[in-house]
């Protein structure tokens, strides 16, 4: 027995030994395979690229149109999503959607920094291509800028990864020096960018985007000789035009066509979005109607006799509000009898019995219309799996930019009236008559209008109605949606259930988010919040 | 054993006596016999004390002062019992007058408590430790093991929220919230998964989730720090030992518990009545400048109302009526134990099954156990355990949840189903029995085995070497199937169409092994007692999981991954992660003759979550008491206080609960795609943090232990704080950093309370009838003292609760605004200026301007709730009469609140439920003392998150009533069978809660309400031995 103990005990001890030493050498340092650690990249010039192929998803989506439902053209559908509350003028520096707007725009900025901290480490056999990912960089961090700067106001301007104790001293920066900033970085970036990729590469920045935002940005500073020159260089490189269809614009088809400067590229399957089943109508799928057009914007697109329906000599007739208007309203929205994706037709009219009808359910409709930009038949299949690209920016708008600018400077000529003349007319399907006044008061009331509608739901309308400062005027009230004659042959106009403020002393700017200023009291607040 | 010795010594005298008597009378005749029972330590008197002539049914009991009286053959033996003493023989010996001495039972001072890698006196205990037997865990018929927790013990707060068959729900907390996550919110507040405890079975981590309850012979919850020390960074929130039966030497013994339950659902909300709902609607409509829809004009309601046809003219919402049924769970335990003094062996098998409450909902188990004890030599023992459990679980393929959220939202006006087999359909397509029936199916299969070798090494008397190797693995393996289908509801001709039928397949296994090594060392030297322990302990732990995907298979039969279509729709995902703890620990116990009682942990802890100079720390903990009631001053006061003790700890615990790889700065993968192709991307997105730390918990304890009425009566108090520091938080950094932030040590939260719980076992005079009753309460008060100058954190909306987690409030306390009921007049609304919506008209909701700047905004919220209740208590009480056995159990919360959400507190503004409560008692101009405010369709102004929409939560149940009848052995003699007890029993019998008029369980989560409901068990078991 006395020997069976001695040889238990060593055999424990052993077993114990063994489970020790063998499996468990390195018991707590465990590495994990399911990232890559830092340590081992930025050694190669794919290391680079791969880089900054990241940095584009950080480029807005989807996410757009919801800042047109910020404004007159679009409402947010449902009155508890927590946008509603901005369109309401109901909101504080508390609501999420103001700090994820600020979050994700650092989160691009933040990238590219590190990118920019980087990528010199590696070193490239072409110098030119290690300029060229610098300069889609820097192209991308001022994309996002553009957007701080329109919303915002002063915001800090952050050009390195910064640590958390820095990010507590940071303080704003004036808007101006934002703008400084952004002006400077695009013009830098254009000259290493090429024109124009390769198929497989398309969707990189090129030289023309760099430009295009440059106008778009100089023109929200209201630096209008700098927004011309820029849009100028848009132009005079050929390189762009717009595509013949509007109404196909947004469709597969089109996908790369030469009137895109900058998109966001998605692929079914491998890398959608969800746009099909954000907005499209109720009766889809369950389309979820997300935001929505109102009456203010089916009130801006002219007649086809390039009239205001409120002109009594427009043609315009209450009754069928649909006929002989500027093809745009067709192409952007879906109207009452439409063919929709899934072969049936829209039937928004409350006492239709379909499920688009008005007060159906909260998913549906309020206002009868729903964004038909975007909504492709071939995404009905799988309406959470789109693989349209999103076009961030667009030959029209640097036309209409440069057209503004122009009227701005009050330098109104010829090349002024071809830019604007080409996006109401130089399309196949798009036929508005020719502008002819040489007038800056009404040239501009043209233009503004023309970004209006033919910009609709593109993200862009929230930046104009604030640098035009006309917001305090087309936002307060009520969202009205469509007309229509109901059993007694009346006109009934639908009414949204809701009551829009606008205060002049404050909307204009977002607030600086409370939680970042909470984080960092170096952080002052905008005026009036 | 050195504390019995007075009393030995005093009764052997008396026995020599007795014996003598005993020996000198040998005539049988009845005698009329007095006498007076004492207890030998003080000859005070005993009452309650049992006399019973041996061999007979015969007998009678002392009264207060000790005296009795019975006739008697005057050569009888009697059996004399009291409890709390040993029992004793006396032969009557022709003796009418007997004065018999009773000496206390240092058993029951004896009865030992299992601590961390080890056993402890529970007369010497200084920690705060609570125990349950595996008797009362089995005898409440559970689909979780932690809902027979509940009430049981003091400082150990059961919540049962729920849950389908095989997933139900049921958190235990210890001693209140020590720690919570940031950054992941739901609707019922920020997760607190941190806090469960850490359960050890056998020696070894485990879940507690599914071991079998006849399997369980006792349960510790290890409360204060220097009770739980000894598990070092992982035991801040408390600690559950299980120690599972084993055999023990004797003949083979077989035991069988078989049960069939019926469940219920708790609780079936009551929809509003047809036409009250519809006028309710027309109001909303009216109240919100909309035009009243057609399905609500008069004409259509007085239809509605009148007609026969419920396929054409649906109800609004029936689902609580249609979809909850009565259903069975059935278990089956059966245990073969025995041995001799080389062989010990225990055999368990368990089978279950469950159905739900809703259809479609079910889980299985099937279980085995093998545990053996070998005495190998007189120095050597080696246990072995296997344990190896079967888990199918089945569901609808949804989300679980996802039934049930129709049941309030989003599926009004569907017919259910029409009498040709299709189904209706809401406006929003649903139909949560479509879905239940036609949607697929779930199935979750998991496969766990666990096992451990042991051995046992008596080196010298007194000091033992022991070794553990366990290994667990489980095996999960899921299969959601969503199966194609088009529904057209034929009424309304509305669609529900699922395209494509899609198969998510899951593989999840883990593995872990432990390896714990034991050094223990006794020795008594005259007063002197020390116990000491070092020990040494690994984990390494590895986690696989591997997921697929594809979809548009032939057709909804055919279910196998490799048949979906192989293009760019399929996907698959998977990932590998691995831990290590090494710890080394020891203890010291050491006692002066039982007075003085001192203890010492201490456990060195790493874990492979930290680096650098973070990965190790030390975990300290120190106890102490005193046992007043062995001195002898005391001596005077021991007939009324039979037992004191006061005992304090001290000590460190630490909690380990964060991602891995925090510190580990890494890039991840994030593909783009250019020209139509995918190509592949890298960037950081997580900001590592190399300081990364443990959790510490500061816990102080003052305990007292008491026994009075010659310890029928147990008393235990406890006092604690406890602090914990460096809590491992998702901090809000500045945006502008641009990434997100891993944990950091940051924030403190204080747990302070008390706990009372006492014990009664009483017998009335008649002998047959015994009971014992316990009752426990405890009290916590929770705050949030330090969140390293960030914060609040709020999660929620005005549609969904709005939790705080903020410096000076409790974790998770409800965030909204205060009201002060509803305006009346427009001049009330003029006067009164801060409105919440614009349009305020009378009937709305006066929301009150806290700060006073004229606006209603979020600067005006502020605390409107507690979401963890302060007290909880449990009254249990057993009683026994001849064969019967009755059980009661109590148990309830208080200064707790639910804040309602979604479909109930709408009041029908949205398109959901609408609870029958609102019928009649919403404003109007005609109804202003109405208690609801005006309904407004698709309006938030009323139904904001204020404290309107909070609930008291505070409710005492009557849990568990359970009678048994025991049947007599001289029937199971005849059939050669040692026990036949058959029981009946019935859970959550009622509810007193102010939740009952929503028909909500005070259980519930806050919330919308929507999870697979708490159920009522009605339950015919059978106990078989032979």
């Amino acid at each position: 027995m006395k020997k069976l103990n001695i040889y238990f005990t060593g055999l424990s001890l052993l077993f114990g030994a063994f489970a020790l030493s063998s499996c468990d050498g390195n018991l707590l340092e465990t590495v994990p395979n399911d990232r890559l650690s830092e340590s081992v990249f930025w050694k190669t010039e794919s290391d680079v690229k791969l880089a900054v192929n990241a940095l584009y998803t950080d480029l807005d989506d989807v996410n757009i149109i919801s800042w047109d439902a910020l404004t007159d053209v679009a409402h947010t559908n449902q009155s508890f999503n927590v946008q509603a509350y901005i369109e309401l003028g109901t909101f504080d520096a508390t609501n999420s959607k103001i700090y994820n707007e600020w979050q994700k725009a650092y989160t691009g900025v933040r990238a590219t920094n590190y990118f920019l901290a980087n990528a010199d480490k590696v070193s490239f056999a072409n110098v030119d291509l290690l300029n060229q990912y610098k300069a889609e960089a820097r192209v991308l961090r001022a994309y996002q800028y553009i957007k701080l700067a329109g919303l915002y106001g002063d915001v800090p301007l952050v050009t390195t990864p910064i640590t958390i104790p820095e990010a507590q001293q940071l303080i704003r920066n004036p808007v101006e020096q934002i703008w400084n900033f952004i002006e400077k970085e695009l013009s830098e970036s254009a000259e290493s960018l090429p024109a124009t990729y390769a198929a497989a590469e398309k969707g990189r920045i090129t030289k023309g985007a760099a430009w295009g935002l440059s106008a778009r940005a100089s023109l929200f500073a209201g630096r209008y000789r700098k927004a011309a020159e820029s849009a100028q260089m848009v132009i005079q490189s050929g390189t762009y035009g717009l595509y013949e269809s509007y109404e196909k614009l947004f469709s597969y088809a089109a996908e790369n066509n030469k009137e895109v400067l900058i998109d966001k590229q998605f692929v079914k399957d491998i890398y959608p979005n969800n746009i099909f089943q954000t907005i499209a109508p109720y009766s889809q799928k369950n389309g979820s109607s997300t935001y929505v057009p109102t009456k203010a914007l089916a009130d801006l697109y002219e007649t086809n006799a390039g009239k205001n329906i409120n002109d009594p000599a427009s043609g315009y007739n209450e009754a069928e509000p649909y006929n002989n208007r500027d093809k745009r309203f067709q192409y952007s929205i879906f109207l009452e009898g439409d063919l929709l994706p899934s072969g049936g037709t829209y039937q928004p009219r409350p006492d239709s019995g379909t499920p688009d009808a008005i007060g159906n359910t909260y998913i549906a409709t309020t206002t009868g219309y729903n964004i038909k930009k975007y909504i492709n038949t071939e995404d009905f299949a799988n309406p959470a799996n789109s693989g349209i690209n999103i076009i961030l920016l667009r030959y029209a708008e640097v036309l209409l930019s440069y057209a503004e600018a122009k009227i701005e400077l009050n330098e109104i000529d010829h090349a002024v009236l071809e830019a604007i003349n080409l996006v109401r007319n130089g399309r196949n399907d798009v036929k508005q008559p020719s502008i002819t006044t040489t007038d800056q008061a009404a040239l501009r009331a043209i233009v503004r209008n023309e970004r209006a509608v033919e910009l609709a739901f593109e993200g862009i309308r929230l930046f104009d109605i604030r640098r035009w400062k006309i917001a305090e005027d087309i936002l307060p009230g009520s969202v009205y949606g469509i007309t229509y004659q109901d059993n007694n042959d009346d006109l009934v106009t639908v009414q949204v259930a809701v009551n829009k403020l606008f205060d002049k002393n404050r909307h204009y700017l977002w607030p600086i988010p409370q939680k970042e200023r909470d984080l960092n009291s170096s952080l002052t607040q905008n005026q009036g919040w | 054993m050195k504390a019995n010795l007075p009393y030995s010594k005093a009764f052997y005298p008396l026995f020599v006596i007795l014996l003598s008597v005993i020996t000198t009378w040998a005539h049988a005749q009845n005698i009329r016999i007095t006498g007076v029972i004492t207890d030998v330590s003080d000859q005070s008197f005993i009452p309650g004390a049992n006399i019973l002539i041996k061999g007979t049914q015969q007998g009678t009991t002392t009264d207060i002062n000790g005296n009795f009286e019975l006739s008697a053959p005057s050569n009888a033996t009697l059996v004399v019992s009291a409890i709390g003493f040993v029992s004793q023989e006396v032969s009557v010996s022709n003796q009418s007058v007997l004065s018999i001495a009773l000496a206390a039972d240092t058993k029951l001072l004896e009865e030992v408590v299992v601590v961390g890698y080890g056993t402890q006196k529970k007369a010497s205990l200084t920690n705060a430790v609570s125990q349950i037997s595996g008797e009362d865990i089995t005898r409440r018929p559970v689909s979780n093991i932690q809902q027979s927790f509940q009430g049981q013990m003091p400082g150990v707060t059961v919540t049962d929220l729920g849950g389908s068959p095989g997933k139900s729900n049921a958190t235990i907390r210890v001693r209140g919230i020590t720690t919570f996550n940031i950054n992941s919110s739901n609707t019922s507040g920020y997760d607190l998964s941190k806090n469960d405890a850490l359960v050890i079975v056998d020696g070894i981590e485990q879940q507690l989730s599914d071991i079998n309850p006849d399997d369980i012979e006792n349960v510790s919850i290890l409360k204060d720090a220097a009770s739980t020390a000894i598990y070092g960074s992982r035991a801040t929130n408390g600690v559950v030992l299980i120690t599972t039966k084993r055999a023990k030497e004797s003949k083979v013994q077989v035991n069988y518990h078989g049960y069939y339950a019926i469940q219920k659902s708790n609780n079936v909300p009551q929809m509003m009545g047809l036409e009250a709902y519809m006028r309710h609607q027309v109001a909303a409509y009216t109240n919100a400048g909309l035009p009243v829809p057609a399905r609500f004009s008069e004409e259509s309601i007085q239809t509605y109302i009148t007609t026969t046809d419920r396929e054409k003219y649906p109800l609004p919402n029936t689902w609580f009526d249609i979809l909850l049924r009565a259903a069975p769970q059935q278990n089956h335990s059966l245990s073969i134990a025995g041995g001799n003094d080389v062989l010990k062996t225990r055999l368990s098998v368990r089978y279950q099954d469950q159905e739900g409450v809703i259809r479609n909902f079910g889980n299985k188990i099937g279980e085995i156990r093998l545990s053996s004890d070998y005495q190998v030599s007189k120095k050597v023992k080696i246990s072995a355990d296997v344990n190896y459990r079967h888990n199918d679980t089945h569901s609808p393929t949804t989300n679980a949840n996802q039934p049930l959220n129709n049941f309030f939202h989003g599926t009004l006006w569907a017919v259910p189903k029409y009498a040709d087999g299709t189904y209706g359909l809401s406006t929003q397509g649903n139909n949560p029995l479509m879905f239940i029936e036609i949607g697929g199916q779930s199935r979750q299969r998991t496969d766990y085995l666990s096992g451990y070798v042991k051995a046992d090494y008596e080196i010298i008397e007194g000091l033992t070497f022991s070794t553990q190797i366990a290994g667990r693995a489980l095996f999960t393996q899921q299969k959601n199937y969503t199966n194609s289908y088009t529904n057209i509801d034929k009424n309304t001709n509305i669609v529900k169409t699922i395209a494509n039928n899609s198969l998510t397949e899951v593989r999840d296994n883990l593995r872990e092994y432990t390896l714990n090594n034991l050094l223990s060392y006794e020795k008594s030297i005259r007063k002197h007692n020390l116990k000491a322990l070092v020990g040494y302990s690994q984990i390494g732990n590895t986690q696989t999981f591997l997921q697929a995907y594809r979809e548009r298979f032939y057709n909804n039969q055919i279910s196998s991954i490799g048949q979906g279509a192989n293009d760019g729709t399929k996907n698959n995902n998977g990932n590998d992660a691995e831990y290590g703890l090494r710890s080394f620990f020891g203890r010291i116990n050491y006692d002066y003759d039982g007075k003085y009682l001192f203890e010492a942990n201490a456990r060195y802890d790493g874990s492979s979550k930290f680096t650098g100079t973070k990965q190790y720390s030390v975990f300290p903990s120190f106890s102490a008491g005193w046992r007043i009631s062995q001195e002898d001053f005391w001596s005077s006061l021991a007939n009324t206080v039979n037992d004191l003790k006061v005992r304090g700890s001290w000590g460190i615990t630490g909690n380990q609960s964060v991602g891995l790889y925090s510190y580990y700065s890494a890039l991840t993968a994030s593909g783009y795609t250019f020209g139509g192709t995918a190509v592949q991307g890298y960037r950081q997105s997580t900001l590592a943090n190399t300081d990364l730390g443990w959790e510490s918990t500061t816990q102080l304890d003052i305990g007292l232990d008491a026994a009075f009425l010659n310890r029928q009566l147990n008393l235990t108090v406890d006092y604690y704080k406890k602090i914990t520091n460096d809590i491992l938080l998702n901090l809000d950094i500045p945006a502008t950093v641009g990434l997100i932030a891993s944990p950091q040590n940051a924030g403190s939260v204080k747990n302070e309370g008390w706990e009372l719980s006492a014990n009664y076992r009483g017998k009335a005079n008649n002998s047959s009838f015994r009971y014992n009753l316990g009752a426990n309460l405890s009290y916590n008060d929770n705050e949030v003292i330090d969140l390293k100058g960030t914060g609040p954190y709020i999660t929620g909306s005005d549609i969904d609760p709005r939790y705080i987690i903020k410096k000076g409030l409790p974790i998770n306390t409800l965030w909204g605004y205060k009201t002060d009921g509803l305006f009346q007049t427009e001049e009330e609304i003029t006067a009164y200026k801060a409105t919440y919506a614009a349009n305020t008209k009378p009937g709305d909701v006066k929301h009150i301007d806290l700060n006073g700047d004229g606006k209603i905004d979020a600067n005006d919220m502020t605390q409107i709730g507690n979401s963890f209740p302060k007290y909880t208590f449990g009254i249990n009480s057993d009683f026994s009469y001849k064969n019967f056995e009755l059980n009661i159990l109590f148990q309830g919360a208080a200064k707790v609140d639910a804040r309602l959400a979604g479909a109930l507190s709408e009041m029908g503004n949205q398109e959901g439920f609408t609870h029958e409560i609102f019928t009649n008692n919403y404003w109007t101009p005609e109804n202003t003392a109405a208690r609801f405010p005006r309904p407004v369709k698709f309006d938030l102004r009323n139904v904001t998150s204020s404290d309107r929409m909070v609930v008291d939560g505070s409710y005492l149940r009557l849990k568990n009533v359970q009678l048994a009848y025991s049947l007599p052995n001289a029937v199971i003699e005849k059939v050669k069978l040692n026990k036949v007890r058959v029981y009946f029993s019935a859970t959550n019998l009622f509810t007193i809660s102010k939740l009952n008029e929503w028909n909500l369980d005070p259980e519930a989560p806050s919330g919308r309400a929507v999870y697979f409901p708490q159920t009522a068990l009605y339950t015919l078991g059978l106990n078989l031995q032979f």
